[in-house]
């Protein structure tokens, strides 16, 4: 079996959305300015909300471009203002309305987004191109955590940090949890999992967990690859990413969602600039989402959209052929 | 009620400083939304000169009025008393459009001290100002003022909000389907202390307002959805300070506050008002500036 580095041991599946969770109600304890802004699609524990912070909560309904101004002039006036929903709903419906009410005066307004491709929800659910497009607008810090402790640190990060924030909780089958209590998260820092010798498999989200199935099938055929989880996509961690092509001189990139203006461009951008090297992209080629059925044996649309361990696996032996016919 | 004849002498003279300030403005670039800005000039004199809270001195003071101004494209005016107010100095004025300068083509709160809201993007004014009405509420509730704040005995006491927050709209503005989302929220939430002003001139850039979408009727469609509605003549400085001053007696009574103001498009400028002039150019809107400056100012 694969050996990890420091504050990884990967265990069994759990939901990241607790983590989430569990962040939201410690850090709505500590400050009495968090508001809970919903948009009739409920918000995380929210059974404890309705007990304990119910003046707190203020519901929209479904009005999303309502929600996001409501949410800046809160912000405006010194609250702390969290937001909850689908990507498609709060943010791309209300596009405009956080370019334009909240990012360029810089509010300090959270979002928590669900996004991705997997599952039952079908295609106006499960978007894909939501992160892309947000990826462009100034003053907003995204984040995409990988399993139940870094979105519990993810997301508490967050609450501390000043200015708009975006949390991204995947619609997807639970990921390991990979990191022990004490993982030292940073914004903007990206985490190398394993170090590796022939490839790195750069991932981020849910996709950390195919990343970490695909390495024990790739040491069957005796490589060496590393993984290193990018959790901020936005600003991104250079240094990590140079670092890691140095090392293993192959890099694929693994994310769930369109792999245009996705997580593999922005480390394309950052090996063009700074140490070209061969790359594999892998993600949502140019698609809309779609209903499908995940059981234990059989994930349909991991397979439809080839995400999956074996596909990422296909994808490092192509990235290493082409790393040595460049030697 | 009764306002004295001195007062509204002093608003009109200011009024037409203020229209100066905005032919100078237009100048820099022989550009500019004349139509809504001359529209919308009595009513800015009226809340700035006279009915809100304001300290030019300390423009983040915590307990002022908040003018959100949701036609952002307008700006001018509120530039305009600014600089009447000695917030920026008057050569400011000729840096509207330019690089680097707080007086931008839209307004923007981040650059510019005095300005609330960084609008331009048409409809989300009302929002933000419901939102600003919905702090001062949980401010209220969470941060009760205390007995030492009052003379009175708590049981008679009707707190007077800590800020009222007005919001000025377009009428062509009023095509968002956003405005309306925000007019349901500001009735669920009770917010009393939003006043919105509606500049309703009646015309748009492609032509009459209620031909390019019909928003009539406008008092019902406001009153449906749970609004105190008053129609007043938008260049009568009477009717624009009693209306003020009757919402501001109405604090308390649980509804938000609307008043729809008859203005004309490009008012005081007779070529202005004959073509319903919505974004100035060339020289059609300088032949309009040189009438402007013999009447309001002087000719430099």
């Amino acid at each position: 079996m694969a050996t990890w580095n420091k504050h990884v041991a990967i265990g069994e599946p759990a939901m990241t959305y607790k983590g989430v969770g569990n962040a939201i109600k410690a850090a709505f304890i500590k400050d009495p300015n968090t508001l809970a802004i919903l948009e009739d699609m409920q918000f995380p524990e929210i059974e404890w909300f309705t007990d304990n912070m119910f003046e707190r909560m203020i519901e929209c309904g479904i009005a999303e471009q309502n929600g996001a101004c409501v949410a800046a002039a809160l912000a405006a006036e010194g609250f702390v203002p969290v937001l909850n929903n689908f990507l498609f709903a709060s943010m791309s419906r209300a596009y405009n309305q956080i370019r334009q009410s909240i990012l360029v005066d810089r509010f300090n307004v959270k979002f928590i987004s669900r996004e991705g491709v997997w599952g039952e929800v079908g295609v106006s659910h499960a978007t894909v191109e939501g992160i892309g497009s947000l990826r462009n607008l100034p003053n907003l810090v995204i984040m995409n955590p990988a399993d139940i402790v870094e979105a519990e640190k993810a997301t508490e990060a967050m609450m501390q940090y000043i200015g708009p924030v975006m949390v991204r909780v995947e619609l997807s089958p639970n990921p390991y949890t990979i990191f022990t209590d004490d993982y030292p998260f940073d914004i903007g820092k990206a985490y190398s999992l394993r170090d590796g010798k022939d490839a790195t498999i750069i991932a981020t989200g849910y996709m950390v967990t195919e990343a970490i199935k695909a390495v024990d099938l790739l040491e069957k055929d005796g490589l060496d690859v590393g993984v290193l989880n990018v959790c901020t996509w936005k600003p991104i961690d250079e240094e990590a990413i140079v670092a890691a092509a140095e090392r293993t001189g192959a890099i694929v990139t693994a994310e769930n969602c369109s792999d245009i203006n996705g997580l593999g461009d922005a480390v394309a951008c950052v090996l063009s600039e700074n140490l070209p090297t061969p790359l594999v992209k892998v993600g949502v080629e140019d698609e809309f989402g779609q209903s499908g059925l995940i059981t234990p044996e059989k994930d349909e649309l991991m397979e439809h959209f080839a995400l999956s361990a074996e596909d990422l696996a296909v994808s490092v032996r192509e990235c290493i052929k082409k790393k040595e016919r460049a030697r | 009620m009764g306002h004295s004849e001195a007062l509204i002498l002093e608003l009109e003279a200011r009024a037409r400083t203020m229209s100066d300030h905005c032919l100078t403005q237009f100048c820099t670039f022989s550009q500019g939304h004349v139509g809504g800005t001359m529209s919308v000039m009595e009513i800015i004199t009226s809340l700035y000169f006279h009915h809100i809270k304001f300290d030019p001195k300390n423009p983040d003071w915590p307990e002022r009025d908040r003018v959100i101004m949701s036609k952002a494209h307008c700006c001018e005016a509120i530039y305009a008393a600014l600089v009447e107010l000695g917030m920026y100095p008057e050569e400011t004025l000729g840096t509207y459009y330019c690089y680097g300068s707080p007086f931008q083509g839209h307004a923007d709160r981040w650059c510019t001290p005095g300005i609330d809201f960084s609008g331009g993007s048409l409809g989300q004014g009302l929002s933000f100002a419901a939102g600003l009405a919905l702090a001062e509420k949980l401010k209220m509730k969470f941060n009760p003022p205390s007995r030492e704040d009052t003379f009175l005995p708590r049981y008679i006491v009707r707190y007077n909000p800590r800020f009222r927050t007005y919001c000025i709209l377009g009428d062509g503005e009023l095509h968002e389907g956003q405005v309306w989302e925000a007019a349901m929220f500001a009735n669920k939430f009770k917010l009393d202390n939003l006043i919105a002003i509606v500049d309703y001139n009646k015309w748009s850039l492609d032509g009459p307002t209620n031909d390019v979408m019909q928003i009539e009727p406008l008092v019902s469609k406001w009153r449906a959805f749970g609004w105190k509605v008053y129609e007043i003549d938008g260049h009568d400085f009477r009717q624009i300070l009693d209306a003020l001053d009757l919402v501001v007696k109405q604090y308390g009574d649980n509804r938000p506050k609307v008043i729809i103001a008859h203005t004309i498009k490009g008012r005081g400028v007779s070529n202005w008002e004959e073509l319903h002039m919505h974004l100035g150019r060339g020289d059609e809107m300088m032949k309009g500036v040189r009438e402007g400056r013999a009447k309001y100012g002087d000719m430099e």
